[in-house]
């Protein structure tokens, strides 16, 4: 009977009316209290930001992707190819990234301290923060926290993983289960959006209504925030049923599932697309299996282009549709690959000097950011931290990251690491 | 008209239990000082005691676990002895229902539905169940579980330690038995609170940094031992470079003086079956007895404040883990009363619950009473409704719908696997068929995910999808097996319908508004009848009114 988490921030108050009773739990309702007040509806028509974050877990190799050093100790046997932007080049693997080099930045000169997988993951997701003794939210919580939803009627973090879905809560950390992700396993949506096949439509609406009368007879003479909390619970459900065309593929062209590839990280982030123009916050796509030890060579072959493929795709249609300019989009891993080969033709963790992509919401076109040297295996000069990148992304995303603060238990605490900055070169 | 005469008859028998003659000396005392104390600081109207009907579910909910069946409702309400209320409030104490549910409801808040340790589920809850019988002394319980080494017959105690990770075992000690929330304190004073200090954390601490979890070479079962190590702890805030030095304490009360002695003195028997050698002096089991002895009153009102919470569905310091003075009590006199008669019956629990059960504040209506909008909950002037648990709620979704004991009988098929992730993405077409199962996807679905307390009612869309959608839920209320939807079905008139579904979901009679409702609803759906029973019974078990215990 412990008090749970009850996680504030200090944000803008349009965000800040949600929470506690009014509606809570599992990302599916974080913030949706905001229903209830018809200004914040008009603030939803305005442009809201939105996230995909590409998420290549295990660690995608730089040296096979954005930052080739052909004919250096450390190459490999791929070659590289020349972009839209003068003077740079990608792997001959990224020939679609390429093509739409002018459009997105690439960041050459990450530079993190763990190189585990099992805690790295958590740590960059979680933008290693300076320990508080508290676990933080990972980035999808964070913005589905400090933004609330973008549509009130969608839930504000969605994931879009291989395997198993459901509402996921642990990434939320202190924020509290409610700031979990709605996780789409393996691309669907759970089950119990699917009104079972026996109920029709009429039956459905009129179950409800009997649902609705008894609940307005048990209103009478009882003010509980428990009644509001519920019946907002069904309006959600609703409204979620209502729009589950969102999660239904068979509504996307032949042609973009070309474009995007057949493969599940193709299909996946056409999905985000789908989900984006919908009006989702934040949608996470996870692929798995980026973890080359052995036969480098060969797997980038096959991973490589199934990330460059549909990467290219969502950047140009995003652009196409004019969301670049409010989409933020990121391709990343917990760290990259050792420049050396080892004995079994593979690469090792690397998180000394590796590279990631951004593209939209006022993120540079066409940069190319951070100096290596060594052949690409050392930063030259001051690499970015993790810090860096979150300060960045809360920055674009309007968030003022260095005086934001969450409210847990008493202690105000910072949305990023205290002492990182957001990375100037890289923003418009 | 027959739910007229109902009415009249329980309100009768409700003046007449007012008027009962008072219970033994001392057994209802603090059920007077309970209702003076809330009359005297209610700033407004009271509500009207709750009907029979409101009555006799929310008991059943809070000592049964679940709601009551028709035929009981039905006898209680019928029943015009004056004391029925005293009469059913032990007959429920006692019986094995209340150590079951209560069982349950220990469990989740001490483990927060956590599997520690290497104790099994099945052992822990057979532990609690049996505290729970005849007369439970909570300082006790809570003694045996912070002493627990493994051995003996209570050897499942130890799960609540879990491996006997220190700083987890100071923040749940800390948070359950004493209402401090102490996690800030681990680095340094705590930022808004005060009075908690970095020492507190700290003090609690060192009665608990000699335990470790060792494996017996010859049974091979894991204990809980301690090993000798320093008297004193030091810690450091992150924002100061001194440190500070700390050895047993509890908040509010003189350091503890470990005693020194000479070596090869400081043991009582030596290391054995890989097990180390046993010291004289234990800070555990110093901390189990210093914890729970009347002369530490914070413990006895953090466990009043937390009980009280479970029937009235809020602390008088509230939240529960934010006890200290800034956080003021609601009915400050009350608690120190109720904490003081607590420490006096020797923590009996079965008596605290029973004196708040009989008071007059417990039994009042959910309902607000004249034209009053609103009244705040600290005020206790009406019944604050409280979501049902998972447990509850699966309960109780299975009495209502008539598929009760089928359902408890399911055993696991060993050849058949459940896949309950599957099940929820839609991977895994099947039903669960066990009973194991069944709950395990009620928890999942209701309950917090494991490490997070399940205090507050945060309803969640996963939750009402579920129980619109759930292929399940749904088959429940298919008529088979004389279920709910098909006696339904054999009654003819709209009135006798009501009458049975209102009694067996909502536990009370229909008012006449509800019937006439009913019988629209059939008359329009006359082709396919059955289903709109379905219909009625499924808007039912969704209301509001089914999901609290109001």
């Amino acid at each position: 009977m412990a008090a749970q988490n009850n996680p504030q921030t200090c944000l803008d108050p349009v965000h800040e009316m949600s929470r506690r009773r009014v509606l809570g739990v599992l990302g599916g309702l974080a913030g949706f209290g905001s229903l209830l007040n018809p200004s914040v509806s008009r603030a939803l028509e305005k442009k809201e930001k939105q996230v995909c974050l590409i998420w290549l877990d295990g660690g995608i190799s730089q040296y096979e992707s954005w930052h080739p050093r052909p004919g250096t100790r450390f190459a490999g046997p791929f070659r590289s190819i020349p972009t839209r932007v003068p003077g740079v080049h990608f792997s001959e693997l990224m020939q679609h990234t390429a093509r739409i080099a002018d459009k997105i930045s690439v960041i050459r000169t990450m530079e993190t301290k763990d190189p585990n997988h099992s805690t790295g993951v958590p740590r960059i997701q979680r933008g290693d923060p300076i320990d508080r003794g508290v676990l933080y939210p990972y980035l999808g919580s964070a913005v589905s926290k400090l933004l609330g939803p973008a549509d009130p009627a969608l839930p504000p973090y969605i994931w879009i993983k291989p395997g198993n879905g459901g509402f996921i809560h642990r990434e939320a950390g202190f924020l509290g289960a409610r700031h979990g992700a709605l996780a789409l396993g393996d691309g669907r949506p759970p089950v119990h959006i699917h009104r079972p096949s026996g109920i029709s439509a009429e039956n459905d609406t009129a179950r409800n209504a009997l649902r609705k009368k008894a609940n307005e007879r048990f209103r009478a003479n009882r003010g509980a925030a428990e009644i509001d909390a519920y019946e907002t619970s069904y309006e959600m459900a609703e409204r979620l049923m209502a729009r589950k065309e969102i999660f239904d593929e068979s509504t996307l062209s032949q042609k973009d599932k070309e474009r995007y590839g057949s493969h599940p990280l193709g299909r996946h982030i056409l999905q985000a697309r789908q989900l984006l123009e919908a009006g989702v916050r934040f949608i996470k796509v996870n692929s798995y299996h980026w973890d080359t030890h052995g036969d480098n060579f060969n797997m980038s072959q096959r991973l490589v282009p199934q990330v460059d493929r549909p990467f290219a795709a969502l950047v140009e249609d995003l652009d196409e549709r004019g969301m670049l300019d409010n989409v933020l989009v990121v391709v990343m891993s917990e760290f990259g690959r050792t420049p050396n080969v080892n004995s079994r033709m593979g690469r090792d963790h690397w998180p000394d000097c590796w590279s990631l992509a951004l593209a939209g919401c006022g993120i540079r076109q066409g940069a190319i950011i951070g100096e290596t040297a060594k052949d690409g295996a050392w930063v030259d000069g001051t690499g970015y931290d993790i810090g860096d990148l979150f300060h960045t992304i809360f920055t674009v995303l309007g968030i003022d990251s260095k005086r934001a603060r969450y409210e847990h238990k008493g202690q105000k605490l910072a949305i990023a690491h205290d002492k990182c900055k957001s990375i100037r070169e890289v923003m418009l | 008209m027959m739910f007229l005469g109902m009415r009249t008859t329980s309100l009768l028998a409700l003046t007449l239990f007012l008027a009962a003659p008072r219970l033994p000396a001392g057994d209802g005392q603090l059920t007077g000082i309970i209702d003076s104390h809330i009359a005297r600081l209610s700033g407004g109207s009271l509500s009207s005691p709750s009907d029979d009907a409101e009555f006799f579910r929310r008991i059943h909910l809070d000592l049964a676990g679940i709601i009551p069946s028709a035929g009981e409702t039905r006898e209680f309400l019928a029943d015009a002895s004056p004391g029925k209320r005293t009469v059913l409030a032990d007959r429920l104490l006692g019986s094995k229902d209340f150590s079951v549910h209560w069982a349950d409801l220990l469990s989740v808040e001490l483990l927060k539905r956590q599997n520690l340790g290497k104790v099994q589920p099945r052992e822990w809850q057979a532990f609690l169940r049996r505290c729970l019988e005849k007369k439970p002394q909570w300082n006790r319980i809570v003694h045996t579980m912070i002493a627990a080494t493994g051995t003996g017959p209570d050897r499942a105690a130890m799960k609540f330690l879990g491996t006997g990770g220190h700083h987890q075992m100071t923040r749940d000690i800390a948070m359950l038995f004493l209402g401090m929330d102490l996690e800030c304190a681990r680095c340094h004073d705590h930022p808004s609170v005060k009075t908690w200090e970095q020492a507190d954390y700290w003090g609690l601490y060192a009665y608990l940094n000699w335990t470790r979890a060792a494996t017996n070479s010859k049974d091979k079962k894991e204990y809980l031992v301690e090993v000798l190590g320093k008297s004193e702890i030091e810690y450091q805030s992150v924002f100061e470079s001194v440190s500070d030095t700390t050895g047993p304490r509890l908040p509010g009360l003189p350091e503890k003086t470990v005693p020194e002695l000479a070596k090869g003195e400081e043991f009582s028997s030596p290391a054995a079956n890989g097990l180390p050698p046993v010291p004289i002096f234990l800070p555990r089991k110093e901390l189990a007895a210093d914890l729970t002895s009347p002369k530490n009153l914070a413990f006895a009102r953090n466990s009043v404040n937390r009980f009280w919470a479970r029937l009235m569905g809020r602390g008088i310091i509230h939240p529960l883990d934010q006890v200290h003075p800034g956080n003021a009590p609601s009915h400050p006199q009350l608690l120190e009363e109720m904490a003081g008669l607590f420490i006096s019956r020797d923590y009996d629990l079965k008596w605290l619950l029973r004196s708040i059960l009989l008071s007059d504040s417990y039994q009042r209506s959910s309902r607000l009473s004249g034209k009053s909008a609103t009244a705040s909950p600290e005020s206790y002037r009406q019944a604050l409704p409280r979501a049902l648990t998972p447990e509850q709620l699966l309960h109780s979704v299975l009495r209502a719908t008539g598929n009760l004991e089928k359902t408890r009988g399911l055993k696991a098929d060993p050849t058949k696997k459940f896949d309950r992730k599957g099940y929820f993405t839609g991977t895994h077409q099947e039903l669960p068929e066990s009973y194991e199962e069944i709950r395990a996807v009620f928890i999942q679905t209701f309950g917090q995910p494991p490490g997070e307390p399940e205090t507050e009612f945060a309803p969640g869309l996963n939750q009402s999808l579920f129980l619109m959608n759930d292929r399940l839920l749904l088959s429940w209320l298919q008529p088979v097996d004389n279920n709910l939807v098909q006696r339904l079905g054999a009654f003819k008139t709209p009135a006798e319908i009501s009458e049975n579904l209102y009694l067996e979901v909502l536990s009370r009679l229909p008012t006449e508004a509800e019937t006439t409702d009913l019988g629209l609803y059939l008359e329009k759906n006359g082709e396919r009848r059955t289903a709109a029973l379905g219909e009625l019974a499924w808007a039912l078990i969704n209301s509001t009114e089914f999901r609290l215990n109001h």
